[in-house]
């Protein structure tokens, strides 16, 4: 009983500190210039100058700026400038960084939309290849910060049910439930902490942003077509070779293209 | 009810009557397929007899076993029956027996059949007779060695790419075999038989064509030509035909064709039979293209025409180019390098291609769209276009290639655009409404998510850790718990307990942990309780596990003294019981070697 409480004492005291810690860790705005910055940018976009607002967002994301806000707005930019793969492409960044939005979603199912229209209004019909897994859609609204935290949690809720039940004389039945439910919470966070940080794919998700893009066997532009993909398809980035990156579209094509033909979705990677 | 049971009545009598009324209709036959074959080529002999109206009692053959020399392989009977209703004539009952035999004639000869005899309705009905010609190997048209005839029917030609059968067999026709590398190789596979086939029972399956490109010219309804292969006259029909275009050099198989079909003489009361044949391989010797070899030069003959959409832009603003290379060959293969344009952005192309099979010809067309982006104002030259190819007819490469194409951009340099916008898909201004943009943020910046934070890791660590501690502690402590409750643990317990009572000078309790002391090492030796027994039942006891006479003597005089003591205390004295102590030990030590010896 006495191991226990040391135990809960020492768990309480590290878990205070650590969060104390995780909410100092980001660092919030900023000076003001990027705050004016992102006025003009705004200011920009309400006039329908797409082109200054977008430059502007850029600018912010250049300087170190990662914020759902600023994704949307790019976003919002390039969909009302009717270049929809790079509206895709911001709105799924927004979602990644704050996943429940319901307006992020709803821009991002009206440019897929919006551009699936475009192309089956000039070439009869259109697909866009989106992704489709199960992981995906199960952690789809649940941000990976709080799947980080529910896994911390059940894991300290977990082993101290653990060592309860092992060393503990009487064993009531409420520990084994607890034991149980830890346990539970426990895979569970920890399946979608792996599908958020990227274990379960075979590289960082990419979006195509041409409307063509032209994949070759090689990263050599005397390399044989293998296929094509067009703007907006989804895929996951496997390989990477100089200016050449390798794609493998949700379809299952494979081919190399150039590294400007397409944007990355997850942010620890390079942003486009 | 009672009107349907009437109905099946009278159904059922009609042909009483109607056999009454009516002579049967019987036909006897006895055919040879082939009349003349050679020795060991099988002929199929048929007798049958149809009746129409009469029932069939019996059908034979008498000269079959008669001719010793015709082996029969197999034998098979058929008894079909048909019922046929109409107004007037009641009910018709038409029934056949087919006996069908499959012969190889052993000898040459001719072999004469006296008419097939039958009898329906006891009356005996006959056939023509038969006469089978039978010549020796080798001596008549029918020579495997022999020349056979082209599809085309031609003759001169031979069987190569073809498994002989008498019957029906596959033929791949390859032309030409030996190519150069990307030419084409035409191949056209046909099934030459003379059986009666039914179209819709035709199974094919494509050779194996690895290493070939194929472009294939489907066969939409089976046509055939009369063609004399080995004297005999075949059916030859295409089932495939095929470009194909070779992707490597060396030697490359065409696989075997197979078919499988229905065989039968088109008559209701036979029942079809399913044939099955297996072509031959045929190999293609591929050469490679004579060097040197031109950059993307590929084989047939092509021409290239380039064109732009429009000669002055906006600077900033797109032209398409595009280039169209057509001819004959294989439009897959060609290649097309885009020389760099200063102050022009060329992006990817698009690529689209046209084939068309013309008298097993292939040849087509292959546009690619470039959109070139002039960045900067001027004139911007496209150079000429380059195309090589080697045409296996003169076995020479040639070159075709574009005339020089320019465009002029105006106006001032545009900063770039971050999108792109091709000139050819113009946009169509979507329905959806996007927006409207968020004018506060956060503005958050440097974002680490928490999975990639130090303290994540080691928060992660700590419960197992701190767990398996705890359980590494709990179970150290059990084990120190379980170390006092073993048997030399206790018996070191007893002594001392003994000590501190003769510390104390409690003679009774002394006494008491000695016979406990004792009692306990017996106990542990013996494996057994030796309280409550007697002396004399313990000294018994003792013997037969072979203590020595000194120890047993020993163990009762201490024990008997100890309880004695035990109960008049008072006359013991310090020294006594300091003797006592050491005797008991050496008593105890002495009990357990006797253990580790026993």
């Amino acid at each position: 009983m006495r191991i226990s409480f040391i135990a809960v004492v020492v768990v309480a005291t590290l878990f205070g500190h650590a969060t104390a810690f995780a909410q100092r860790a980001p660092q919030r705005t900023s000076g003001s210039s990027l705050r004016e910055l992102f006025e003009w940018a705004n200011v920009a976009a309400s006039r329908g100058d797409h082109a200054n607002a977008i430059a502007g967002y850029r600018k912010l994301i250049e300087a170190g700026v990662h914020d759902p806000d600023v994704y949307f707005n790019l976003g919002t930019s390039f969909a009302q400038s009717g270049d929809y793969p790079r509206a895709i492409l911001n709105y799924e960044r927004a979602l990644l960084l704050r996943p429940n939005e319901t307006k992020a979603s709803e821009n991002l199912r009206d440019a897929e939309k919006a551009l699936e229209e475009q192309r089956a209004e000039l070439e009869g019909e259109a697909t866009i290849q989106r992704s489709s897994s199960i992981s995906d859609a199960a952690y789809g609204n649940v941000s990976e910060d709080a799947l980080a935290y529910a896994l911390l949690l059940a894991n300290w809720v977990f082993f101290l049910a653990l060592a309860a039940v092992s060393t503990g004389r009487r064993k009531h039945r409420f520990i084994y439930a607890l034991l149980l439910g830890a346990g539970a919470v426990l895979l569970v966070a920890a399946l979608g902490l792996a599908t958020k940080a990227g274990l379960l794919r075979d590289g960082p998700r990419v979006v195509t942003l041409e409307d063509r893009v032209v994949l070759r066997e090689g990263p050599d532009p005397r390399a044989r077509l293998r296929g094509e993909a067009r703007g907006g398809d989804r895929g996951e980035l496997v390989g990477r070779d100089g200016d050449f990156v390798k794609l493998q579209l949700v379809s299952g094509l494979e081919g190399w293209t150039t590294a400007s033909g397409v944007g990355l979705i997850d942010l620890d990677h390079d942003r486009h | 009810m009672r009107a349907l049971a009437l109905l099946i009545v009278a159904l059922s009598a009609m042909p009483c009557f109607a056999g009454a009324a009516t002579e049967p209709e019987v036909t006897v036959t006895l055919n040879a397929t082939p009349n003349e074959a050679q020795v060991g080529d099988p002929v199929r002999l048929e007798v049958r007899v149809r009746a129409r109206g009469g029932n069939i009692e019996d059908l034979q053959l008498r000269d079959l076993k008669k001719h010793l020399e015709l082996e029969i392989v197999s034998h098979q009977t058929m008894r079909p029956m048909q019922f046929s209703f109409g107004f007037g004539s009641g009910v018709q009952k038409e029934s056949s027996i087919a006996n069908i035999y499959v012969l190889v004639p052993r000898a040459a000869g001719t072999y004469e059949f006296s008419p097939a005899v039958a009898r329906v309705d006891g009356k005996t009905y006959r056939s023509e007779p038969l006469t089978l010609v039978i010549r020796p190997n080798g001596s008549n048209a029918i020579d495997p060695s022999d020349p056979a005839s082209a599809p085309d029917g031609s003759s001169g030609g031979d069987l190569s790419g073809a498994r002989y059968d008498s019957r029906a067999f596959l033929r791949t026709v390859v032309e030409p075999t030996e190519v150069y590398l990307g030419q084409q190789v035409d191949i056209k596979v046909y099934l030459y038989t003379r059986i009666r086939l039914s179209p819709q029972s035709v199974v094919p399956s494509k050779p194996a064509m690895d290493g070939f490109w194929v472009h294939d010219d489907p066969i939409t309804s089976l046509q055939f030509e009369t063609v004399s292969v080995k004297g005999q006259q075949y059916r030859a029909y295409p089932i495939q035909r095929s470009a194909a275009f070779p992707q490597r050099s060396g030697k490359l198989a065409v696989g075997a064709p197979k078919i499988a079909f229905d065989a039968g003489s088109g008559n209701f009361f036979d029942a079809p039979q399913r044939i099955e044949r297996v072509g031959v391989p045929v190999t293609v010797r591929v050469k490679p293209l004579p060097p040197p070899v031109p950059a993307n030069a590929v084989v047939g003959n092509y021409a290239i025409e380039a064109r732009l959409d429009r000669q002055t832009v906006k600077t900033g603003d797109a032209v398409t180019l595009r280039v169209d290379a057509g001819g004959v060959g294989n439009v897959n293969d060609l290649r097309i390098d885009l020389p760099p344009i200063a102050g022009v952005r060329v992006l990817q192309p698009a690529i689209r291609d046209q084939r068309r099979l013309t008298n097993g010809q292939l040849s087509g067309t292959r546009s690619w769209e470039w959109i070139l982006i002039a960045e900067s104002p001027g004139e911007h030259r496209v150079p000429p276009i380059v195309l090589h190819f080697f045409d296996p007819e003169t076995e020479a490469y040639e070159t075709a290639r574009t005339t020089a194409l320019s465009f002029t951009a105006t106006g001032a340099t545009k900063p770039p655009e971050p999108t792109i916008k091709p000139v050819d898909t113009p946009r169509k201004p979507s329905t959806a409404t996007f927006g409207p943009i968020r004018v506060y943020s956060a503005l958050t910046r440097d974002r680490m998510p928490i999975r990639e934070r130090g303290w994540f890791g080691w928060l992660l660590a700590l419960p197992p850790v701190l767990f398996a501690l705890v359980w590494l502690g709990a179970a150290v402590s059990r084990q120190r718990g379980q170390r006092g409750t073993t048997s030399g643990a206790i018996q070191r317990r007893l002594l001392r307990e003994a000590e501190s009572a003769l510390q104390a000078d409690d003679p009774r309790a002394f006494y008491d942990r000695i016979v406990a002391s004792i009692t306990h090492a017996l106990d542990t030796r013996l494996n057994e309780s030796v309280a409550g027994l007697p002396h004399t039942q313990l000294l018994a006891r003792l013997s037969a596990e072979g203590f020595d006479e000194d120890l047993k003597q020993r163990l009762i005089n201490e024990l008997e003294g100890a309880d004695f003591a035990r109960f008049a205390a008072s006359g013991v004295n310090r020294d006594e019981m300091e003797r006592c102590l050491q005797r008991t030990t050496a008593i105890v030590e002495r009990i357990q070697r006797a253990k580790s010896a026993g």
